[in-house]
């Protein structure tokens, strides 16, 4: 939102291209349209200056400049976020993170390593793999998205259902404070003297500050892994597979739902041996040691077929199982090809009330005239309906606001949570009272001020607001700059 | 403390829950009573007690099983204890959901006994069960060795009640698995020694019971090569749940399976497993075989009675400790510290016991009181070297019991630096008129 004066916009350029170096610094209106909005191109908002900083020591002396000056910032990774968390709400500078990207240490030994926020998730575990070693959370979009944007929304992933979420696996982060600050919140032992502000920071949604060094966790790779595929002609059925195989007390690395019309979008758009006609398949992995993953295996198969499953197969090799796991994870680029656009949403229930709460699902993106496709993380309750729609067409895109506000209604009528992993961001801050309370959110806010006593870093984000300056809300859909060029797709 | 005051508390909580005078010496704390305790038996009653001790300013000190009130400093002021025994129901268990929700009050054990009989567990297991409460273990942060394969509270707490320093009733977190929605307020309470509010329910993830468990004990002559086996055995295949590492004294409070009978010099390694019977066979085999190359003796079983005197073994070993040390370090700088920290001790005339979650870094120490209590020097100045040492390697330390006479020249927890004026705004904005535990926790919050 060009607010500022030529002059003084001048002035501030030169200022963050004496920090960060001439090259790393955007002003450019047609530049900064590439930063105006996230994976969910719902929101936009244009910022005044977009940086690069390739050091912790630039980023704090972006931040002070941004304090002094009073100009709102916000950290950007990747871009990939789907709750519009890192966009420039009110204006000012976005910090890109994307040349801190270095994995500075590996210590195999004590199994953990210290990495820049912008490094893409999947590339540290391509860093540690020739060793044995893998970073555990894994979001669909792990390809793309960085370590620091999974610390801002404690990303989740498939495989959390058994080795958790970011914060289960970050032990410590630098951070420049909103004042420009830097301090060390956690560090690489197990436990740090008092409050645990490193478990606070994970899914702060970047407005607690910005990581600038983060140590994680690595884990050994299992020494087996096994992949069940079952097919249901039924989704209830699917849903009691997911509480047999609790029931049973096995706890497998990832169970995930992928409804009829997904399957068919995959198998359309991929081929990946998911049977078009079902309706509903579970994909399940265990894995561990090899002795007894083979008894375990057939617990899973039994329950999926005491649940009704019409076909039951395990994966023969890897890449049998690459292929299975292709289908899951390319699921969001196929509805691409059989809609022009979808909302993902993101909500969690409990487990046990899955058959429910899919069934309220279609029933309310039925009853406002629009297709729903569902692939999610069953085994932890973590939905992720996904509406098509067409923005082309008048009136469809509010329908699916609505209809996505009803969804999450149901999600904390059950006792379940209005997000799972994608965040509140600008999204679903006005969502925040269906789960807590006046009390509860006054509590946040005084945390929030504690870190960010000026409210500039990342404002506008997670807090039901009075809407702020800048037009934020759902807006006509158009393409992303990126799109139109044919860069880059949205999933 | 003015009648007027004790009047108000029993009028909400009932008389017979007030506790005042001799019936207070169980709530003493380095010598120090407090003025009542008040037991509430609602979470509306622990906000009617808070709301009249903020009114008058008298400072609340909230109270679980006591089995870590004495870590700390002592309270600056004398004030309530607020006891949470009244508040231990089960509240909610849904096994196909694989949570549970708990009153603060509850012990730990009898929450695992409700629900072992339905094949679940929580998977963390703190010092003295019988007594811990969940909310005290959640407050202390309290841990065991299973916290080798399945975290600390804040891998298992996934939503929680407190009562903040004004008497509001704030939930954070949920009740399910997963959940970004907002701030992670579970995590600012755990840990939070009662400075920030007084947690009285909580949500938390369980775990299947396993098929099968075992614990095994591996002896070796020098700390050091102990070390080098628990190095290999972390890049193995292996699953363990629990990697301890004892040095000999300590090794000697579990039981004469774990020294065969043979205590002195050495270091014992304490492995546990679990999962199917085939699975555990098949790993204790395998560290058998791994131990073997770095010089071990026999693996040896140990009884599961073993398990409980694991994390308190070090202070167990010493009859009267006159100083309990706690480290967290990188589990590769482990045998180390327990070596060189008791050569450190040896050289000043100290006995030591040392005993640690190997795998996780986690070391506590102990030393032997004799002559000890009487002549402080010698144990200030090897805590003052044990600290420096884990500090030298990046580590912390905390001096998790002594007396006052200690306490009062080693600092109980390590200097903060800029983290710690962050916390210190968190207290001032959460508690500002210092109310809960004043001046126990880091740097005098």
């Amino acid at each position: 939102m060009a607010t500022l004066t030529a002059a003084r916009k001048t002035g501030l350029r030169r200022e963050l291209e004496a920090i960060v170096g001439p090259g790393a610094v955007l002003s450019d209106p047609d530049e900064l349209l590439v930063y105006e909005s996230d994976g969910l191109t719902l929101f936009r908002a244009l910022a005044d200056f977009v940086v690069f900083p390739t050091s912790a020591e630039h980023v704090a002396a972006v931040v002070k400049l941004a304090a002094r000056e009073r100009l709102p910032f916000v950290a950007r990774g990747a871009g990939t976020g789907l709750s519009g968390g890192c966009l420039p709400a009110e204006g000012g500078i976005v910090i890109s993170l994307m040349r801190m990207n270095r994995v500075l240490e590996v210590d195999y030994a004590n199994q953990l390593a210290v990495v820049e926020p912008g490094l893409v998730n999947l590339h540290l575990s391509w860093k540690v793999g020739p060793k044995g070693y893998y970073y555990a959370p894994d979001p669909s979009s792990q390809q793309a998205c960085t370590i620091g944007g999974n610390i801002a929304n404690n990303s989740g992933g498939p495989h959390t259902l058994k080795y958790g979420v970011t914060t289960n696996h970050v032990l410590g982060l630098e951070v420049v404070l909103p004042d420009g600050e830097i301090v060390w919140l956690g560090g690489r032992t197990r436990e740090t003297p008092g409050y645990d502000l490193a478990g606070v920071f994970v899914g702060s949604e970047g407005t607690f500050g910005i990581a600038t060094k983060i140590v994680v966790r690595i884990l050994k790779k299992p020494q087996a892994v096994k992949t069940v595929l079952a097919v249901f002609g039924d989704v209830d059925q699917a849903s009691a597979a997911v509480s047999a195989i609790i029931a049973r007390g096995l706890v497998p690395a990832a169970v995930e739902m992928i409804d009829q019309l997904t399957i068919q979008a995959v198998e359309d758009a991929f081929g990946c041996g998911y049977p078009r006609d079902a309706a509903a398949a579970l994909l399940v992995e265990l894995d561990g040691l090899l002795v007894g993953l083979d008894a375990q295996a057939e617990q899973i198969v039994q329950a999926c077929r005491d649940s009704g499953a019409r076909e039951v197969r395990t994966a023969r090799d890897e890449s049998e199982r690459a292929l299975l796991w292709k289908g899951r994870k390319s699921a969001f680029g196929a509805y691409g090809r059989i809609s022009p656009a979808y909302m993902v949403m993101d909500g969690v229930i409990p487990r046990t009330k899955l058959p429910y709460v899919l069934r309220r699902v279609n029933e309310i993106v039925a009853a406002h005239g629009l297709r729903v496709g569902n692939v999610f993380h069953a085994g932890d309750g973590n939905l992720h309906p996904n509406i098509l729609y067409d923005p082309r067409k008048p009136g469809e895109e509010a329908r699916v606001v609505e209809a996505g506000a009803a969804i999450m209604k149901v999600c904390a009528g059950v006792g379940g949570s209005i997000s799972g992993e994608h965040g509140i961001g600008l999204e679903k801050s006005d969502f925040m009272p269906f789960i807590f309370s006046a009390a509860d959110l006054a509590l946040m806010h005084r945390l929030k001020s504690a870190f960010n006593p000026t409210g500039l870093c990342n404002p506008g984000k997670i807090f039901p607001t009075k809407k702020s300056c800048v037009e934020v809300g759902p807006v006509a859909y158009k393409p992303h700059a990126i799109e139109e060029q044919g860069l880059a797709q949205r999933f | 403390m003015q009648d007027a005051l004790l009047e108000r508390l029993s009028a909400t909580v009932g008389p017979a829950n007030v506790l005042r005078g001799v019936d207070l010496s169980p709530y003493a704390v380095e010598g120090r009573t407090p003025e009542a305790a008040v037991f509430p038996g609602s979470l509306d009653e622990v906000a009617a007690v808070i709301a009249i001790a903020a009114e008058r300013e008298v400072p609340v000190n909230p109270w679980g099983g006591g089995t870590a009130a004495s870590v700390g400093m002592p309270a600056l002021r004398a004030g309530l204890v607020l006891g949470l025994r009244r508040l231990d129901r089960l509240v909610e268990h849904e096994p196909g959901d694989l949570t549970v929700t708990v009153e603060a009050g509850m012990t730990v054990s009898a929450l695992q006994a409700a629900l072992r009989d339905r094949g679940q567990w929580l998977s963390l297991d703190p010092p003295e069960a019988e007594r811990a409460t969940i909310g005290g273990v959640l407050a202390a942060n309290a841990s065991g060795p299973r916290r080798h394969l399945y975290g600390t509270a804040r891998d298992l707490l996934i939503g929680v009640t407190v009562v903040t320093a004004d008497a509001a009733v704030v939930k954070g977190g949920g009740k399910v698995v997963k959940n970004v929605a907002g701030y992670d307020l579970p995590k600012l309470f755990i840990g939070s020694y009662g400075t920030l509010g007084v947690i009285v329910e909580a949500t938390l993830k369980l775990r299947p019971a396993p098929d099968t468990e075992r614990l095994v004990a591996v002896r070796f002559d020098r700390l050091k090569d102990a070390g080098a086996a628990i190095r290999a055995l972390m890049s193995s295949d292996l699953i363990p749940n629990a990697v301890e590492l004892l040095d000999a004294t300590a090794a000697a409070a579990l039981g004469p399976g774990a020294t065969g009978g043979a205590p002195g010099l050495g270091a014992v390694l304490v492995v546990g497993f679990d999962g199917l019977a085939e699975q555990v066979e098949w790993q204790c085999a395998e560290l058998a075989r791994l131990a073997a190359q770095h010089g071990a003796g026999d693996v040896a079983p140990l009884a599961p009675e073993v398990w409980p005197r694991l994390a308190v073994a070090a202070r167990a070993a010493v009859p009267v400790a006159s100083a309990v040390m706690r480290f967290a370090v990188l589990p590769t700088q482990v045998a180390e510290l327990m070596e060189h920290g008791a050569d450190v001790a040896r050289a000043r005339g100290l006995q030591t016991a040392w005993a640690s979650h190997a795998g996780v870094g986690v070391v506590t120490a102990s030393i032997f009181a004799e002559r000890a209590l009487r002549e402080p020097a010698p144990v200030v100045a090897a805590l003052t070297a044990w600290r420096e040492m884990a500090r030298a390697g990046g580590g912390h330390a905390t001096l998790d019991w002594a007396p006052l006479a200690v306490k009062s020249q080693v600092a109980v927890w390590d200097d903060l630096g800029a983290a710690g004026r962050l916390m210190q705004r968190i207290k001032a904005q959460l508690d500002p008129k210092g109310l809960l535990n004043p001046g126990r926790f880091v740097g005098g919050i």
